[in-house]
C-alpha cells in the first residue's frame, strides 16, 4: 500500500455547511514527488490543513491512511511524530522562543516518541552540529538561530526556516503548501536544492503551488490539478507545462463540459 | 526622638484621619472593590517575630547587605563592612532614621505624600524598613537583599524604604515580599536616583494568597539617571500596588519591566505613572500578565507629559494572556500631553492563546500542554529578557512559571 492513501475526503469550516473538500483522491509514497496546483480558493491550503490536523477544519467523510494508520484518528502533534511535515504557506511567529530552542524542543518530541515514550533528548553538541549544517545548505546566516522563531522575519525567511525545520524532523512525507511565494529567485533555486536534497527513499513530498516557478527546480513525477475541492485532473510534468500555457480557465471548461 | 520624624507621622495621621477608604467611585479605584474588608481586624506589629523567612527566591548568594523583616521589625540587619567603608549607609530604617536624619528627612514623605489614604496611613503607623545611600561616585557591584513577611495570622505590616543613589552611584536593590501568613501588608517606597545614577530595583510579590498588599513605590530619576525597575508579582488577595517614576531630569530613563500570574479568585490591581517633567527623557514600560480561573488583573498606567518636556519618548504596554474563560483583565492606558515634539505609544491586549499559534507547535510534534507552556512562557519571556541580570531574570521565570499549574 502506499504511505499515503487519501480516500474520498471531505472537509468543512468547523461548526458550518460549508464544505471545501468535496471528495479527494490522491496516494504517494516515499521516494515520490507531487504536486497539486490549482487557482486560488481551489482548497489547497485546506487540504494541507485537514491532513495535518489543523482545528478550523472538521471531516465529514472518507479516510486518510498513513503507513496504514488511520491519520485522522491523531492529534497534529501525533501525525506530526508520526513522520507528517506541513511547511506552512504563512508560518507564525513565536515570541521569546528562540529558533534554536523551538527546533530541539521538536526534535526532543520525536525522540521521545507516543504519549508514553521516553524521554531521550539529542546531546546539545550533535544538535548544534546538525542545525549548522542544516542551517548552511539553506544559507542561513548562523546568528539567526538566537532569535525568537519568525519573529520579525521577511516572507522569504520564514519559509527558509520552514524548510530548516523540515530538514532537521526529517519527515516521511513533507507538504509544502505554497512555499515558493514570497521567495526571490536565489531564495527559490537555495529552498529548492534543500528540497532535492532532501527527497529521496526516505522521504516524499506534496508540493501545493499556485504557480509551475518551483517546479522548475523540483520536478514532480505527478501533478494533480485541484478545483472547487475536486482533484479534476493527474498526469505527469507535462501538465505543469500545459497549464502555464493555457491556464486553468480551460481545465475549467473541460470540467464543465 | 527627632522632632521632624514626630512631625511628619503627626501630618500622616491627620491626613489619614480625614481620608476614607476609596471606594469604586474613586477613579483610581473603579475596579478594584474594598467592600467588606474591615481592616480594623488586622492587628499592628511593632516588634519583630524571630524566625526564619521562607521561599525567597532571590536571597541565596553573595549580598551587599540583606534585611528581614518579620511583622512590625526588623530581624535580620546585616551589612557588609567593605561596602560600608565606601560611605554606603544600609540597615533598618528605624535603627537609621534618627542617626542618619540629614538622608532621611529630605526624603521621608516627600516623594510619596500623604495625599492618599494607605500612604498616609503607612506615613502614621509604619515601623520599619530600610535605608539605603549610595554616596556619589560609589558603585556597589553585590546587590542589597529585602525580605518582608507576616509572621502572625491576622498581623498587620506596615513597612518602609528609602533608597537615595547620589550622582554617578550604582546600586541594586532586590526587594521580597513573602507568602508568610495571611495577613495586612502596606508600604511606602521612596527612591531618589540622581545625576548619572543608576537603580536596578526588583520587586518580587509572592504574599500569601488570603493576604492584602498596599504599596506606593515612587521614584525621582534625575538628569541622565536609569532607573532600572522589574516587577514580578504572584501573590496576594487583593490590593493595589503603585509604581510611579517622575523623570525629573533631562536625559533620564525609567524602563519598567513587569510579569504577574494571578490565579483562584486573587485580584492584583497595579497603578502605574510615568512623569516626564524634562526634555528628551525615556521611559518604557512592559507588563505581562497570565491570568488562571476567576482571577482578575487591573493595570492602569498613566504617562504625563509636562509642558517643556520636549523630545520625550514613552512607551507603555499590557499584554495579558487569559487561560481561563473566567479570568479578565483590565487595561487603561492613558495620555495626558502638555507639550509638542513627543512620542508617546500605548497598546494593550486581553486574550487566550491563540489557538493557530498552538497548531503550529503541535504541527513540529509538541504535545498539546508543552505547546501552552513554551506560548506562555515566550510571551512572559519579552518582558522579562529585559531584565539585564541573568541570575534575577532566571529566578522570575521560574517563579512565575511554577504559578501556573497545568505546566
Amino acid at each position: 500500500m502506499p504511505d499515503l492513501v487519501i480516500r474520498n475526503l471531505h472537509a468543512n469550516i468547523t461548526g458550518t455547511d460549508t464544505e471545501l473538500l468535496k471528495g479527494i483522491d490522491l496516494q504517494m509514497s516515499k521516494g515520490e514527488i507531487h504536486a497539486i496546483m490549482g487557482p486560488n480558493g481551489s482548497g489547497k491550503s485546506t487540504l494541507s490543513h485537514v491532513l495535518m490536523g489543523h482545528p478550523g477544519y472538521e471531516v465529514t467523510e472518507g479516510e486518510v491512511l498513513f503507513e496504514g494508520q488511520n491519520l485522522l484518528d491523531l492529534a497534529a502533534d501525533q501525525r506530526s511524530r508520526a513522520g507528517l511535515f506541513l511547511s506552512f504557506q504563512y508560518p507564525f511567529a513565536v515570541p521569546g522562543v528562540t529558533v534554536a530552542n523551538f527546533i530541539r524542543m521538536a526534535v526532543n518530541a520525536h525522540r521521545k516518541g507516543g504519549p508514553d515514550g521516553v524521554d531521550n533528548p539529542v546531546r546539545i553538541p550533535e544538535f548544534r552540529k546538525q542545525i549548522q549544517e542544516a542551517m548552511e545548505l539553506l544559507e542561513i546566516d548562523k546568528s539567526m538561530a538566537s532569535r525568537s522563531l519568525n519573529d520579525g522575519f521577511s516572507g522569504g525567511e520564514k519559509k527558509r526556516f520552514e524548510i530548516l525545520q523540515m530538514a532537521m524532523l526529517q519527515p516521511k512525507i513533507a507538504i509544502l503548501d505554497e512555499t515558493d511565494s514570497g521567495l526571490d529567485i536565489d531564495a527559490l533555486r537555495i529552498v529548492s536544492d534543500g528540497i532535492n536534497r532532501l527527497v529521496g527513499p526516505n522521504m516524499g513530498t506534496l508540493i501545493i503551488t499556485h504557480y509551475q516557478r518551483i517546479l522548475d527546480y523540483v520536478k514532480p513525477d505527478q501533478i494533480h490539478v485541484l478545483m472547487d475541492g475536486r482533484i479534476v485532473r493527474s498526469g505527469g510534468a507535462e501538465l505543469a507545462h500545459e497549464l502555464e500555457t493555457s491556464g486553468y480557465a480551460d481545465i475549467a471548461k473541460e470540467v464543465v463540459s | 526622638m527627632t522632632a521632624w520624624l514626630d512631625e511628619r507621622r503627626q501630618q500622616a495621621a491627620e491626613s489619614n484621619e480625614v481620608l476614607s477608604v476609596p471606594s469604586l467611585s474613586d477613579e483610581h479605584w473603579r475596579f478594584t472593590s474594598l467592600r467588606g474588608i474591615d481592616f480594623a481586624t488586622y492587628a499592628a506589629t511593632v516588634d519583630a517575630v524571630p524566625g526564619e523567612p521562607q521561599g525567597a527566591i532571590l536571597a541565596e548568594g553573595e549580598h551587599a547587605g540583606r534585611i528581614v523583616m518579620r511583622d512590625g521589625g526588623v530581624v535580620l540587619d546585616e551589612f557588609s563592612p567593605e561596602v560600608a567603608a565606601q560611605g554606603v549607609v544600609f540597615g533598618s530604617l528605624k535603627r537609621l532614621a534618627e542617626e542618619h536624619s540629614d538622608l532621611v528627612e529630605p526624603v521621608l514623605g516627600t516623594i510619596v505624600g500623604y495625599d492618599e489614604k494607605f500612604a498616609a496611613e503607612n506615613g502614621a503607623l509604619w515601623t520599619d524598613g530600610l535605608l539605603l545611600h549610595v554616596p556619589a561616585g560609589v558603585k556597589v557591584a553585590l546587590p542589597f537583599h529585602a525580605a518582608y513577611e507576616i509572621a502572625t495570622a491576622g498581623a498587620a505590616q506596615q513597612w518602609r524604604v528609602i533608597i537615595s543613589l547620589g550622582e554617578g552611584a550604582e546600586a541594586t536593590l532586590v526587594e521580597e515580599h513573602l507568602k508568610g501568613e495571611p495577613g495586612y501588608a502596606n508600604g511606602v517606597a521612596e527612591l531618589v536616583v540622581a545625576e548619572s545614577a543608576h537603580l536596578t530595583y526588583v520587586v518580587v510579590q509572592d504574599r500569601n494568597n488570603a493576604s492584602l498588599h498596599f504599596a506606593a513605590h515612587r521614584a525621582e530619576v534625575a538628569k541622565d539617571a536609569t532607573l532600572e525597575w522589574a516587577a514580578c508579582s504572584t501573590g496576594s488577595k487583593t490590593g493595589k500596588t503603585r509604581m510611579e517614576t517622575r523623570l525629573t531630569g533631562e536625559g533620564s530613563t525609567g524602563r519598567l519591566s513587569a510579569v504577574y500570574v494571578v490565579d483562584g479568585k486573587r485580584h492584583l490591581d497595579l497603578d502605574t505613572t510615568q512623569e516626564h517633567d524634562a526634555p528628551n527623557a525615556v521611559s518604557d514600560l512592559a507588563f505581562k500578565g497570565v491570568l488562571l480561573d476567576d482571577a482578575r488583573s487591573v493595570w492602569r498606567g498613566v504617562i504625563r507629559v509636562a509642558e517643556g518636556a520636549h523630545g520625550t519618548d514613552a512607551y507603555q504596554e499590557n499584554r495579558n494572556l487569559l487561560l481561563s474563560p473566567k479570568a479578565r483583565a483590565d487595561s487603561i492606558p492613558g495620555l495626558e500631553i502638555d507639550t509638542n515634539d513627543v512620542r508617546c505609544t500605548h497598546g494593550a491586549t486581553a486574550g487566550p492563546v491563540d489557538p493557530m499559534l498552538r497548531f503550529y507547535l503541535m504541527s513540529r510534534g509538541i504535545p498539546a500542554v508543552e505547546a501552552e507552556r513554551m506560548i506562555v512562557e515566550g510571551f512572559l519571556e519579552d518582558a522579562l529578557e529585559r531584565i539585564p541580570d541573568e541570575r534575577i531574570r532566571t529566578a522570575l521565570t521560574t517563579a512565575v512559571m511554577r504559578r501556573i499549574p497545568i505546566f
